[in-house]
């Protein structure tokens, strides 16, 4: 069984983000303020080697960029 | 007689300069002074009163040089006492508004507590019944291999809330000291990096920070999670260190198991569930998002609920200083008045005779 999130080179945890994201953008109005509060995610990430510290970049779109080049190996 | 009474006056001078509320009392010395029999010369020097600012000090070097030889401690004591009552007042003051912050970050962190902990209750269902899989498949750790283990620390950006991040630092190290073993580390918040920075930063995969501004989001945990599956080493086990929350004094660093798929794929009940062998790789990044979120709402409850506590411990302390210094305030205060009096009246009776 091939998963097509898979297929497209993202993660089930993507997947479901983007899923939720969607369900939430077409709630009501009143509804989806609220909603998409807890679809907010504002982290900053470090990769450290040998014991220093590289450079802090915004987590949202690292994975985005991770995402698409791994899309970009499988095909 | 002379030099006495120039003592006196210079103490006087002293008084007149540092504190102009005193201005009743130096008028009543002034007053008492003048009606002396025989005024000496210096005596007339009452006058000095009116002389202008910039004259002042130099009289009074002037006097207290004159006077070093004889009874120079008494005016020495005297600007002692005076600065420390200031002193004691600006402490006062400080320790007040000190108190009044503490208190109000401790209305806050009880406002955020208890929605902290409903939002840990809820999720500990999340993380509670992803892992109930793994709990009827008994999935066991694999043994070593060589493989690292990964341990993902659940701290957070803020401090002024008593010892919990460098309880769980502590946790680490002793776990890293009792399991001698590979390790790398994933550090969520900024606290607990810079702790495990000094001693471990080798082992330091990844951090994260900007966690604890508000309750952790099932957003945020997704995007670790992804971020720690992209991580190009196969680990034998990864580890989510948090803070459990055992009731509101006490927090426990914890352990909660993530596995890896070979380790679901070896369990010994795993016969009992149909799953396709495919579909593991999600369950396991699913599960890792899940008890990551279950960890950061669960630090997060447990964080608040320390700062509270720690902040009332000191807003208690500032209370108790505060009582002590008043007292010892009030006390030195009486001494300052006291001692003026005497000095005045022994001023007035040497003036007499």
């Amino acid at each position: 069984m091939a998963f097509a999130w898979k297929a497209a080179g993202i993660t089930y945890n993507r997947y479901l983000a983007v899923a939720a994201r969607v369900v939430r953008r077409s709630l009501k109005e009143d509804k989806r303020l609220v909603a998409e509060r807890r679809g907010e995610m504002d982290l900053r990430f470090a990769k450290w080697e040998n014991g220093k510290q590289g450079e802090a970049k915004n987590l949202a779109s690292a994975n985005e960029q991770a995402m698409a080049q791994q899309a970009g190996q499988q095909q | 007689m002379r030099l006495l009474i120039d003592s006196t006056r210079a103490a006087e001078e002293e008084l007149n300069a540092r504190e102009q509320t005193s201005s009743e009392l130096r008028e009543d010395a002034a007053r008492s002074s003048h009606p002396s029999p025989n005024p000496s010369p210096l005596l007339e020097q009452a006058g000095v009163n009116m002389l202008s600012r910039a004259a002042r000090p130099a009289f009074r070097t002037g006097a207290a040089v004159a006077l070093r030889p004889a009874a120079a401690s008494a005016p020495i004591v005297q600007s002692s006492n005076y600065a420390t009552l200031r002193e004691i007042e600006g402490r006062l003051k400080s320790i007040r508004n000190i108190e009044k912050i503490t208190k109000t970050m401790k209305i806050v962190a009880s406002t955020k507590l208890t929605r902290a902990q409903r939002a840990m209750n809820e999720s500990r269902t999340y993380g509670q019944t992803s892992n109930t899989v793994f709990d009827e498949a008994e999935t066991k750790p694999l043994e070593g291999e060589g493989k690292k283990t990964l341990l993902v620390i659940c701290s957070s950006d803020k401090g002024l809330c008593g010892g919990i991040h460098s309880g769980l630092t502590r946790a680490v190290r002793r776990l890293m000291n009792e399991k001698p073993a590979d390790y790398e580390l994933v550090i969520l918040g900024e606290k607990c990096k810079a702790q495990l920075s000094r001693g471990n930063a080798k082992d330091i995969a990844l951090t994260f920070s900007n966690i604890g501004k508000g309750i952790p989001s099932f957003a945020d945990a997704q995007a670790v999670a992804d971020q720690i599956s992209l991580l190009p080493t196969d680990y034998a086990e990864v580890k989510i260190m948090y803070n459990k929350f055992v009731n509101a004094q006490s927090y426990e660093a914890t352990v909660i198991p993530a596995f890896s798929e070979e380790a679901i794929a070896a369990s010994p009940n795993f016969s009992s569930f149909e799953v396709d062998e495919e579909a593991l790789a999600n369950l396991r990044e699913y599960s890792l998002a899940n008890s990551l979120y279950w960890a950061l709402a669960e630090g997060h409850a447990c964080e608040q609920s320390a700062r509270r506590n720690a902040m009332d411990n000191a807003s208690k302390n500032a209370g108790d200083m505060i009582s002590k210094y008043q007292i010892l305030f009030n006390r030195t205060r009486q001494a300052v008045i006291t001692g003026e009096l005497v000095e005045i009246i022994t001023g007035a009776a040497a003036s007499e005779s």
